[in-house]
């Protein structure tokens, strides 16, 4: 009897168990094309990226090679503003626990075209800057290149570990106009970022 | 115990309201989203995802109830089929017009949406940005020839002094800032009236090499906050010779109103051209929220029907499984009440009958218990009857006997209880007399009647009296009828006992006195006148007076032998070894060499109580009236034999005695231990019956039959005392013998 209830009890947790295994990956599917990192990976690209420490704040500096994709550029010349994003993160590998996040740090920048200029203009949405540039060429050139941008405190990082950094761009799909979105959401085309570029922090 | 909690929660109707709810909320947000609207907007793509999400589990709920409705149609479940048509017919009722709202919207949206844009519009949009910029050229190229003229002055200037001269420049001109650069982008000089902006923009790589190819360039730059802008930028050559050319950069601001127009032109084109853009993502978004509203109301209609389709058909499936089960004789299943509509009433009437079913059972059942326990309540009083009591129909079928009616017959009726009585006459014929004597009675319906019946059967004859009543019609025996009855034997038997004892006592006490009298009056003759007399008168004398006395004293004798028989003398009870008390009595007879005595006496005879004298008179009665039956044979046997005999848990001895006489005539068998009962020609007759007077007096039992060997054979029983157990035997022995050896020590 006991024996009987024990294996039913089992069957059952082994069925709720599947059943749990198959809502979760039903859920995994549907937020698949909501995940960044499933971005085209070919499409952005961080040629470098460095850290400089100056006044007891870290500085990154980074090159970027964008290569929008063709549905992106017509949606671009069309008026469509494109929005970058550019995540960093500083963190403590770990290696008996899930690495320690100190610092993590979003930087978005827009892509828009000026009809009545013929310019590009790039806009930092973090800042409020922007500047104009006549081909898109130099806009992207400008993008890509970041200078100097402040991501840490030295005081926040304690003196015996070693830290790594991360940073990856990709164009958010969020922010592109709602019926793009889910064309953008399954279309490859639309789909651009780049792969994680890591490096160590330079004490 | 969380998944039970979690199933309760989510099969009432609160959860499905809910979840309607909430599914209309994120349509209305989703078609809200759709007109983009900056918060709809930002919630589009999880609202999108919901949705998906809602459909998702609506189709997997729909799946599990369509899985379970086809299965329970297969196997045939009550209520599935009438399920299964009203979902079906729900759902016919809500596709339809679901289908045609679809199709007739996507129609119109297409339409709809086509017709927002129109070439003419386009191209009028086209031309007002064209004039825009054409108007802009003019100034363009006002401004570029302006900053030309300010190289001269600034080429002779040093860089030192550069940041003055621009200042003067700047002050004459309509420039906002003035920036003087190196040729490799470095800022030598800035003048601006906007002081906030410490850095000045930095000439494009594209305008930097065009300036290097040596064209000045002139644009507009939209430049945040403070509007259109255009941007100049001229070679200025070095006041070194041999120094490389600089850069002047200057930004002139456009008229407020000219900002403004431009502006508004800009905004206009491009909010147009994204639209068009846009146009078929829009109309495919708008396709995808109508279908998804629709395709969710669909499922939600298709599930409300599965849902409703099971609440209407449960009281139904409900009332089935009840009529199946008070079928089954189940009346306690009450139904749970559906609603006060017309199946609550069928229900609650259907709960109202099962419910006065269930009390009619009851009632019936306890009148079952009721007569059960009369019926026990008879049979216990029928068992303790000493009257023999039989029912039988017309058919003189067995229906109920007793005990005591299968002591009396001698048969166990239980075995033939619903069986003719014919059966238990073929199978024990001994009960042949007292069937064949009651059968008249029955078969003529008699309504009451009495009868002295006569039965020969293994105990001896045995008289009944038999009263037969008729039943009236019930339980199933037609024409039935009762019969009871005793054994009056033994009451026949005591009546005429007692009723010899008191002849014999009268007799006795009648005939005694004068006899007396007669045989001294006839002894007195004779002495006074025989001498007297002559011879021949004498000689009559003689024998008259002897005859007188002589008949006188047998009747004297036998008024004796009547008064002993009538006359109970105490008996005197001893342990008696009856083989010893045979032998004795026999030691008399043996003389008589005529006679072959056969005696076969059981050592291990126990002693019997009994009065010695009376059991010596009872041997003599029984071996005399077999001598006299055997006076005329010449080979005379009499056997007689002793056993002891263990019957019905009874022990007692039993004494055969038997001769090879004539034997007993069969119409005196019965009576032939009653007084005056006699085959001899001569004797009182009185001799078997103070037989069977001691061994009834003894408690004992004895009857008489004509063996087939021939003869007469006379059995007597009499009780071996309980308590003469084998030990107690033994003690009265040794005790006897001590006893002996006493008296042979006083003689």
């Amino acid at each position: 009897m006991a024996f009987s209830t024990l294996a039913s009890k089992n069957n059952n947790q082994q069925r709720t168990g599947s059943r749990r295994l198959t809502w979760l990956a039903l859920l995994a599917l549907c937020m698949l094309p909501l995940s960044p990192a499933n971005a085209l990976a070919d499409a952005f690209r961080i040629d470098h990226a460095e850290t400089t420490l100056e006044s007891g704040v870290y500085h990154l500096n980074a090159e970027v090679s964008y290569r929008f994709s063709d549905d992106a550029l017509e949606a671009l010349r069309n008026g469509v503003p494109l929005t970058i994003q550019l995540d960093i993160q500083v963190f403590h590998h770990r290696w008996w626990w899930w690495d320690k996040d100190v610092a993590s740090l979003v930087q978005r920048y827009q892509l828009q075209y000026h009809a009545l200029t013929k310019r590009y203009i790039v806009r930092n949405l973090n800042s409020g800057g922007q500047h104009s540039y006549s081909t898109l060429g130099s806009a992207l050139h400008a993008l890509g290149d970041i200078e100097q941008l402040p991501i840490l405190d030295k005081n926040l990082l304690a003196a015996d570990t070693t830290y790594t950094v991360r940073a990856r761009v990709h164009l958010d799909i969020e922010s592109l106009p709602a019926p793009l979105r889910p064309l953008a959401y399954i279309s490859s085309g639309w789909r651009l970022g780049s792969e994680w570029y890591t490096w160590p922090l330079q004490r | 115990m969380a998944i039970t909690t979690l199933r309760r929660i989510f099969s009432g109707k609160t959860p499905v309201l809910l979840l309607l709810v909430l599914l209309l909320a994120s349509l209305y947000l989703m078609s809200g989203a759709t007109h983009n609207s900056a918060l709809f907007s930002r919630l589009y793509s999880v609202l999108l995802g919901i949705n998906a999400l809602a459909i998702v589990l609506l189709v997997t709920l729909i799946g599990k109830h369509m899985y379970r409705l086809v299965r329970q149609y297969r196997q045939h479940v009550a209520g599935s089929r009438l399920t299964a048509r009203l979902v079906i017919m729900f759902i016919v009722l809500a596709v339809t017009p679901v289908s045609v709202v679809y199709y007739f919207s996507l129609d119109f949206l297409q339409r709809g949406i086509d017709s927002w844009f129109d070439v003419r519009v386009e191209k009028a949009l086209d031309d007002s940005l064209e004039l825009s910029r054409t108007s802009l050229d003019v100034r363009m190229r006002e401004l570029l020839r302006q900053t030309r003229q300010m190289t001269p002055e600034l080429a002779n200037t040093p860089d030192s002094m550069a940041a003055l001269a621009l200042n003067d420049i700047r002050t004459d001109s309509d420039a906002t800032e003035l920036t003087l650069f190196s040729a490799n982008g470095r800022i030598i000089a800035s003048s601006g009236t906007d002081t906030s902006s410490i850095v000045p923009a930095r000439p494009d790589d594209a305008t930097m090499l065009q300036l290097r190819q040596g064209s000045d360039y002139v644009g507009l730059d939209p430049i945040r906050d403070s509007g259109l802008h255009v941007r100049v930028a001229v070679r200025v050559p070095s006041p070194n010779p041999v120094g490389e050319a600089r850069v002047l950069q200057a930004l002139y601001p456009v008229t407020e109103r000219m900002n403004t127009l431009a502006n508004s032109v800009q905004a206009a084109y491009a909010q147009y051209k994204e639209l068009a853009y846009l146009r078929k993502p829009l109309k495919y978004s708008f396709i995808l929220t109508l279908s998804l509203v629709l395709l969710l109301s669909l499922l939600t209609a298709v599930w409300a029907a599965f849902f409703s389709a099971r609440r209407l058909v449960a009281p139904i499936t409900d009332l089935a499984e009840g009529t199946r089960a008070v079928a089954a004789g189940n009346y306690d299943k009450r139904l749970p009440l559906p609603g006060k509509d017309e199946l609550g009433f069928l229900v609650r009437s259907f709960n109202e009958m099962t419910h006065k079913i269930a009390l009619a059972r009851d009632a019936a059942a306890r009148s079952q218990e009721q007569a059960e326990a009369q019926h026990a309540y008879l049979e216990a009083v029928l068992v303790r009857l000493s009257s023999g009591v039989l029912t039988i129909d017309r058919d003189r079928v067995l229906h109920t006997s007793n005990r005591a009616a299968d002591q009396i017959l001698g048969v166990e009726l239980g075995e033939f209880v619903g069986r003719s009585l014919d059966e238990v006459r073929s199978e024990h014929p001994h009960t042949r007399h007292f069937i064949d004597a009651i059968t008249p009675h029955v078969s003529d319906g008699e309504q009451e009647w009495r009868d002295e019946i006569i039965l020969f059967g293994a105990g001896g004859r045995q008289v009944l009296m038999c009263r037969g009543t008729r039943l009236p019609d019930v339980a199933g025996i037609r024409a039935g009828h009762v019969l009871v009855f005793d054994d009056i034997t033994a009451l026949i038997q005591a009546q005429r006992d007692a009723a010899w004892g008191e002849v014999a006592r009268r007799l006795a006490h009648e005939i005694k006195n004068p006899l007396t009298p007669i045989q001294l009056s006839a002894e007195r003759l004779r002495h006074k006148y025989l001498g007297k007399m002559n011879a021949k008168d004498a000689d009559v004398l003689d024998r008259s007076t002897h005859t007188i006395v002589q008949q006188v004293e047998a009747m004297k004798e036998m008024v004796k032998a009547f008064s002993d028989y009538a006359r109970m003398p105490q008996l005197d009870l001893e342990p008696i070894d009856l083989n010893a008390v045979i032998n004795e009595v026999l030691d008399l007879y043996r003389g008589d060499r005529a006679v072959k005595y056969l005696v076969n006496l059981d050592a291990k005879m126990p002693r019997v109580e009994g009065d010695i004298g009376r059991l010596r008179q009872l041997l003599h009665n029984l071996i005399k009236n077999a001598l006299e039956a055997m006076e005329s044979r010449g080979d005379a046997r009499l056997s007689v034999t002793t056993r002891c005999m263990e019957e019905a848990s009874c022990r007692f001895v039993e004494i055969r005695v038997q001769d090879n006489g004539p034997g007993i005539p069969s119409e005196m068998l019965g009576q032939l231990f009653e007084p005056y009962v006699t085959t001899k020609p001569k004797g009182t007759g009185l001799g078997l019956a103070i037989v069977k007077k001691i061994v009834e007096e003894h408690g004992g039992l004895l009857w008489a039959e004509n063996p087939n060997t021939g003869g007469a054979l006379v059995v007597i029983r009499l009780p071996v005392l309980t308590s003469n157990s084998v030990d107690a035997e033994e003690d009265l022995t040794v005790a006897l013998v001590n006893h002996k050896g006493n008296d042979d020590a006083a003689a």
